[in-house]
């Protein structure tokens, strides 16, 4: 038994041979390889044949390397232009209410009695958890023209005399959409919000109390700082998501009236599926990736590098 | 006992390859039928009529397993062309020329030649254009069942309430004119009742306004070839005008948030307004709403679309068939064509799923499955009116967007009448490819 021991100890195999830190990494790299494996097949290799097919006029029945047409022809199509108008509108709008009121919920329950927070984090997770298709199917009876509710109540309130296309009117459609993402999107934030806040230190903020600092001056420069992380994550998560609408509008309007109410990510759906024009759609979503990028950059540099 | 691990393993091993080894029971031929709700529902249950053909099928015939998927009207085509592009298409599909034709053409279908020949079908259809409107000249792509014309309906109930029923024509063929529906939906209008709705949020029941629109001056909205659109004519100038006006007026009803299925619902099941008439109906809406309509209280009556003083309406008809993909197995496409045959041409099973549709029967020699029913006699009788069956048009998909983006163009204001005939016309003739 020694006499193996001490074999072993004068050959070490390949693996004994390497530094301590290499073999960590290839340890790490093995315990990585499953998940990798799957990242690059579900992941990476679509995103590389999406932008690959971009450059192609690639229909149900043709696959021609077309360079940049697809490109130009974007900035040439009305559609993607009100497309992108909406969806900039839809980030510039729902994120910031979203994130602000999120802030708010979660500030006014976080130090709250147990009962009462979890019943609030519970009302407003629902939306979240009851999945958007049955979330839309309600908010769109209540939107309906002719036999919703929301028109029957301001019509005998006698608020309006005649019934509101809410869904299928340019002034309103974008609307529409924007306040049932907010509904659906303000769940989470506000649940990590509260434990964010839950986990300031209270003897930092007491201790600032007690040497007189008002609330704000507490926010300002306690709680803030303390919660800047989270809302780095919420604003670049629910930026992403909203970026990313396409359901609610799938379901709702379809991009109508005349795409005043579409999405990007609409558009690309449509333009796939319905005109099948698959190398059109892998262009937009090639610039939606890339505008997605910029957002989360800005918004990566406006809340890790300051306080 | 780490030997004796070791040996159990083995034996576990040595057993489990030579499993396969013994005698084993034929493989059955599986394949998957993808429907559209175009069956009449047992016991209210989507799907539930097409499972029950499925176990028929497969009771006669064991060595075939067949797999039920239902698939709607709003999401459906788009999940197909998903399926693919994905390779999972399919076997058989239950639709209409429309698609079907266009994926024949793109080489995404197995032809149905033989069958039409060995089932002596062409001696046997009742109406030429329909087996025509099957096929793309050159092959056939779509083995069809039943088939009934796309009409208007009006509620019986609305028109008592209003004591205009009267204005009605309910001998013959129910024909009326342009001007009398003007004047009645103008008079409907005034007594608050919401006029016929178009709706434009979607392709889902498109074919109502479509056939609506040109027949009210007359238009044409392709030649007698089916070469090219021809809405951009005076007739069809005008015909966008009247509806254009119509809106403004409150005598027709803008709807870019409903779609066919939609302006159906808001039709027979009145809540908060009441609308006198729809232009989307045929013999299976009217069947598949029959609760509804008992439940709601109201009556509705199918008419054709109105037409200018001296000329005939233009109706759309549909056809109901099925089509088999590709799949680069001769078993499942036989198989395929062996359900097809048993749903299509059965004795028993044929007439039953043209009964389930409500429409009526491709084969002559199927007979009047309807005999006694007055209102089947009435639609029956409007074969006569079918326009040319455009639906097989090269790039009729592409079109069917744009129909409804003009009609959303003149509810907006974005364009005239004028504006949208020639804008249409000269995008939809771009789609024939």
């Amino acid at each position: 038994m020694v006499e193996k021991i001490t074999s072993n100890k004068s050959k070490p195999n390949w693996y004994q041979k390497l530094p301590m830190k290499r073999r960590e990494t290839l340890v790490s790299y093995l315990f990585l390889l499953p998940c990798l494996f799957f990242f690059v097949v579900f992941v990476v290799i679509p995103i590389l044949m999406g932008v690959f097919t971009s450059f192609f006029n690639y229909t149900s029945s043709s696959f021609e390397f077309n360079g940049l047409d697809n490109y130009i022809r974007l900035f040439q199509d009305q559609a993607f232009l009100r497309s992108l108008k909406n969806t900039i509108v839809l980030v510039v709008v729902a994120v910031p209410i979203t994130v602000i009121f999120a802030l708010f919920v979660g500030y006014v329950l976080y130090n709250r009695k147990s009962f009462t927070r979890s019943l609030f984090r519970g009302i407003f997770y629902l939306p979240v958890v009851t999945g958007t298709v049955a979330v839309t199917v309600v908010w769109a009876w209540m939107f309906d023209q002719y036999n919703g509710v929301l028109n029957w109540v301001l019509m005998n309130m006698g608020v309006i005399q005649q019934e509101i296309a809410w869904l299928g009117d340019e002034r309103f459609a974008l609307m529409a959409i924007i306040i049932i993402l907010i509904t659906t999107s303000v769940g989470q934030p506000i649940i990590l919000y509260i434990a964010a806040l839950g986990n300031l230190d209270t003897a930092q903020i007491e201790a600032s109390k007690i040497d007189g600092a008002t609330e704000w001056q507490v926010f300002r420069h306690i709680t803030w700082p303390g919660i800047l992380p989270t809302t780095l994550y919420v604003v670049m998560i629910t930026t992403i998501n909203t970026f990313q609408c396409f359901s609610l509008v799938q379901l709702l309007t379809s991009g109508a009236p005349d795409y005043h109410s579409s999405t990007i990510m609409y558009l690309v759906y449509e333009m796939a599926f319905t005109f099948k024009q698959f190398g059109y759609a892998n262009a937009m979503g090639v610039i939606l990736a890339v505008i997605i990028g910029i957002f989360s950059i800005v918004q990566y540099k406006a809340f890790s590098s300051k306080g | 006992m780490k030997k004796v691990i070791c040996l159990l393993l083995v034996c576990v091993l040595v057993i489990g390859a030579f499993a396969g080894c013994g005698p084993k029971a034929p493989e059955k031929v599986e394949i998957t039928w993808w429907a559209f709700p175009v069956f009449a529902t047992v016991d209210g249950v989507s799907g539930k009529y097409e499972k029950e053909l499925a176990q028929k099928f497969m009771d006669e015939n064991e060595g075939i397993q067949v797999n039920v998927e239902i698939i709607d009207f709003a999401n459906g085509p788009n999940k197909i062309v998903t399926a693919i592009e994905g390779g999972t298409a399919p076997n058989v599909v239950f639709d209409a020329p429309g698609r079907v034709i266009e994926w024949g053409k793109a080489g995404h279908l197995v032809s149905v030649d033989d069958m039409v020949k060995d089932s002596g079908l062409a001696a046997d259809i009742t109406n030429e254009n329909v087996l025509a409107a099957c096929g793309d000249g050159t092959n056939y792509w779509m083995y069809p069942s039943s088939a009934a014309p796309f009409t208007m309906a009006v509620s019986k109930t609305a028109l008592e309430e209003a004591g205009m029923l009267d204005r009605i024509n309910m001998e013959g063929d129910r024909a009326w004119t342009t001007e009398e529906f003007v004047s009645l939906s103008k008079d409907m209008a005034a007594k608050g009742y919401k006029g016929f709705e178009m709706f434009a949020k979607s392709q889902g029941g498109d074919q109502g306004t479509r056939a609506f629109v040109p027949a009210l001056t007359g238009a044409h909205l392709t030649d007698s070839e089916v070469s090219k659109y021809t809405m951009d004519t005076a007739e069809g100038i005008a015909a966008f005008e009247l509806i254009e006006k119509g809106m403004k007026e409150g005598w027709l009803t803008p709807s870019i948030a409903s779609d066919g299925g939609m302006a159906i619902k808001n039709f027979v099941t009145p809540v908060n307004n009441t609308f006198w008439c729809t232009g989307l109906w045929s013999p299976n809406v009217a069947k598949g709403n029959a609760d509804l309509m008992k439940e709601a209280g109201m009556e509705a009556i199918g008419l054709p679309f109105p037409s200018p003083e001296g000329t005939d309406t233009s109706l759309e008809y549909l056809v109901n068939g099925y089509a088999i993909f590709k799949n680069d197995d001769a078993a499942k496409v036989a198989a395929s064509k062996e359900f097809v045959k048993f749903l299509a041409d059965d004795e028993v099973i044929g007439k039953e799923t043209v009964k389930a549709t409500n429409c009526f029967p491709v084969r002559k020699s199927f007979g009047n499955l309807y005999a006694g029913n007055a209102d089947m006699e009435f639609y029956a009788s409007l074969s006569e009116y079918y326009m040319p069956y455009y639906n097989t048009i090269d790039g009729y998909s592409d079109m069917r967007p744009l129909w409804y983006g003009t009609l959303q163009k003149i509810i907006t204001g974005e364009m005239t009448g004028e504006e949208a005939a020639k804008y249409y016309n000269t995008e939809a003739n771009k789609t024939i490819k």
